[in-house]
């Protein structure tokens, strides 16, 4: 196993540091890929679970472009669907009958929920789903996880981040995970004023080990919002489909007012969808809210395709299991040099953390070692499974990982 | 806080240590100082307050009293302090007023020569390879110092600091320095010129130009980071939230 070189991509990302911020901006910007140059910047293709960067060294990809891959790259269903209805005019003056067909589609597989409205990105239905609950409470306050990640809109991010005035965040009120007083202590200090609470299914943040929620939790912050009649946001935007197919609240077993979707929902077409309860629809109606792209049929028909198959092979048990078998097996390779590698989250979408060193910098060092050997893996963010990850990739990624141990022990000594 | 008592602050805290550095590393300001032996006092009334001892050709800067300095310079606000810094508003003497001639032409040559590497000519940042260098160790400690100060008494860095992880940040000029360790803690923070072994997370900088570009604000730091010329690891969040502090410095240290 020799580690990739990356001359291509750092000649791309040199061009673009001369013409677009950051080179690499967001979510994809090399600087949380510790270090920098065990990471490919750029991709060619992919097909399957791995992708080919411009350099031609192949991944197994744990990242699977931040989530929306779910049924493997270039998946000739979801991408036949897409192209027949591109073909016949993706962005047109007037909606495809596919949008409608979609919305029907996600009405009866998502629990619990009468509607769904279409837009392109996860931060587009998260600020929708607050628009909404402030329309039909006529509240202002907006009750947050700290850590917990809802997009970019001003909003979304805390005072002292660039362009964020301390109007944008002034009513938004974040408490830690878990931490149910923390919820009513707020409800109690601000009466009738709290619009809405949204978190994550399960709390996943950056840097830091993933937590489900714990017994009753949500149950008790269901009953909570009933009574007070403060509307409970979902943001299924990263477990969405990857936990399960009605929702992730079902395998959590409670009952949000307002469900975001992203993500997983169409294979890696742009799609993303607010989907909510009856009883606040002539609410979302009267929110004005649109987008130039946002009725663009060919995602429509991507996420048609996408939802049905993975319905049909029950993908998020797929992913569940094999997020199981990586997860173990990462574990016992650790453990095998001495390490501990620690697993939160869903094993669909993992989070590790090597507990040896609390600064993570070892974390950082195995990362970019499995990366630059051909297994994709970050060291900031939670990991994504496919359907598509298969025995041989296991296999693969067991035996690279096992390697980069090796060499971190090498080093060590 | 209102922004005069951050700025006397900073003032006190962030730009008046770097008396210390500029005494060790610049010829000229060596030469101003190297006899004297003198300690001043700086002090605002239910505010701030810092003393300064020149001996033996160095300069100490602390925070605090020294009741035995003998110079005592007093401020009546915060504002006071901060017109002083501006050469606006002279400070009221409460002891050493026979050091009249000390105070009104020596010292303020010695901080005229800070000022010279602190708001530096952008000709001479480009052209002069030791007045960048000279500038770029200033203003790393003036950063952490900064920094410190900043996470204290600046409600938006009060709220950001609030949200960074316990443990200590290394930022380090390559090859051999110079560094700064912060040293974060929920009860405060501390700022100390110098490397540590094991720190939390650390920011190393190429060389002093990469660091000179990211000291004063000229640097895309992503792009840096992607390309190598700044090199992170440890507790990044850490790191990125401290970036979020030290962007708030030009906002009183223009």
């Amino acid at each position: 196993m020799t580690a990739y070189s990356h001359e291509k991509s750092r000649a791309l990302f040199e061009r673009a540091a001369k013409v677009i911020p950051c080179g690499i901006y967001g979510h994809f910007s090399p600087a949380p890929l510790i270090p920098p140059s065990d990471y490919p910047f750029y991709a060619e293709s992919g097909a399957g679970s791995r992708f080919v960067d411009v350099d031609g060294n192949s991944f197994i990809d744990y990242m699977c472009a931040y989530g929306p891959m779910v049924l493997g790259y270039a998946h000739k269903k979801v991408d036949a669907a897409a192209a027949k209805e591109h073909k016949k005019g993706s962005c047109l003056s007037a909606p495809a009958p596919v949008m409608v067909e979609l919305a029907e589609y996600l009405v009866d597989l998502v629990f619990g929920m009468d509607w769904a409205f279409f837009a392109k990105n996860g931060n587009d239905v998260t600020t929708y789903a607050v628009m909404v609950a402030r329309a039909a409470t006529g509240r202002k306050k907006v009750v947050a996880i700290k850590g917990g990640y809802h997009g970019v809109a001003p909003w979304t991010q805390g005072l002292g981040h660039h362009g964020v005035l301390e109007e944008d965040c002034g009513h938004i009120l974040r408490i830690a995970w878990n931490d149910f007083d923390a919820f009513a202590s707020l409800v109690e200090k601000h009466p009738g004023q709290i619009a809405a609470f949204i978190a994550s299914p399960y709390h996943h943040p950056v840097y830091a080990d993933n937590q489900y929620p714990a017994p009753g939790y949500w149950q008790k912050v269901q009953k909570l919002c009933n009574q007070k009649g403060i509307v409970l946001i979902v943001d299924d935007i990263r477990c969405g489909f990857r936990l399960n197919m009605a929702g992730s609240h079902v395998f959590f077993g409670f009952e949000p007012d307002l469900v975001c979707f992203c993500k997983a929902i169409a294979n890696g077409y742009p799609i993303s969808a607010l989907m909510g309860k009856g009883a606040l629809l002539t609410d979302a109606a009267k929110v004005f809210y649109t987008g130039s792209y946002w009725f663009s049929s060919a995602p429509m028909a991507a996420a048609l395709a996408t939802l049905a198959e993975l319905k049909r092979i029950n993908g998020p048990e797929l992913m569940l299991a094999f997020g199981e078998k990586l997860c173990k097996g990462l574990a016992e390779t650790a453990k095998s040099h001495g390490y501990d590698l620690k697993v939160s989250g869903a094993p669909s979408m993992p989070y590790l953390r090597i507990t040896d060193d609390p600064s993570q910098m070892l974390h950082q060092k195995w990362c970019g070692l499995c990366t630059s050997m051909g297994a994709y893996f970050t060291s900031h963010h939670n990991w994504f499974v496919s359907t598509a990850h298969n025995e041989t990739d296991l296999t693969d990624t067991l035996k690279i990982a096992d390697r980069a141990f090796e060499m971190l022990k090498k080093e060590k000594r | 806080m209102g922004h005069d008592r951050v700025l006397a602050s900073l003032n006190l805290f962030a730009v008046l240590q770097n008396l210390e550095e500029l005494v060790k590393l610049d010829p000229q300001a060596a030469a101003l100082c190297a006899d004297w032996n003198v300690s001043m006092s700086f002090s605002v009334l239910n505010g701030p307050a810092a003393w300064i001892e020149f001996g033996n050709g160095s300069c100490t800067v602390k925070k605090g009293w020294d009741l035995k300095a003998d110079i005592a310079l007093k401020f009546v606000s915060c504002r006071h302090l901060n017109l002083m810094f501006e050469s606006k508003r002279p400070p009221i003497i409460a002891r050493g007023i026979t050091r009249l001639p000390f105070l009104l032409s020596k010292f303020p040559q010695l901080t005229k020569r800070l000022e010279y590497y602190l708001k530096p000519d952008e000709k001479l940042l480009e052209t002069d390879e030791l007045f960048r260098r000279m500038n770029t160790i200033l203003t790393l400690n003036t950063a952490a110092f900064a920094a410190v100060e900043l996470a204290s008494y600046d409600p938006v860095c009060q709220h950001i600091a609030s949200a960074i992880p316990q443990g200590t940040v290394l930022l380090k000029i390559l090859p051999d320095g110079p560094a700064v360790t912060l040293f974060i803690k929920k009860d405060g923070w501390q700022a100390q010129k110098g490397d540590i072994e094991n720190p939390s997370a650390k920011m190393l900088l190429k060389d002093m130009d990469i660091a000179g570009a990211f000291l004063n604000q000229k640097l895309d730091i992503f792009c840096a980071i992607a390309s190598g010329d700044v090199a992170i690891s440890g507790t990044v969040p850490m790191l990125d939230n401290l970036g979020l502090i030290l962007d708030r410095i030009p906002l009183y240290l223009a």
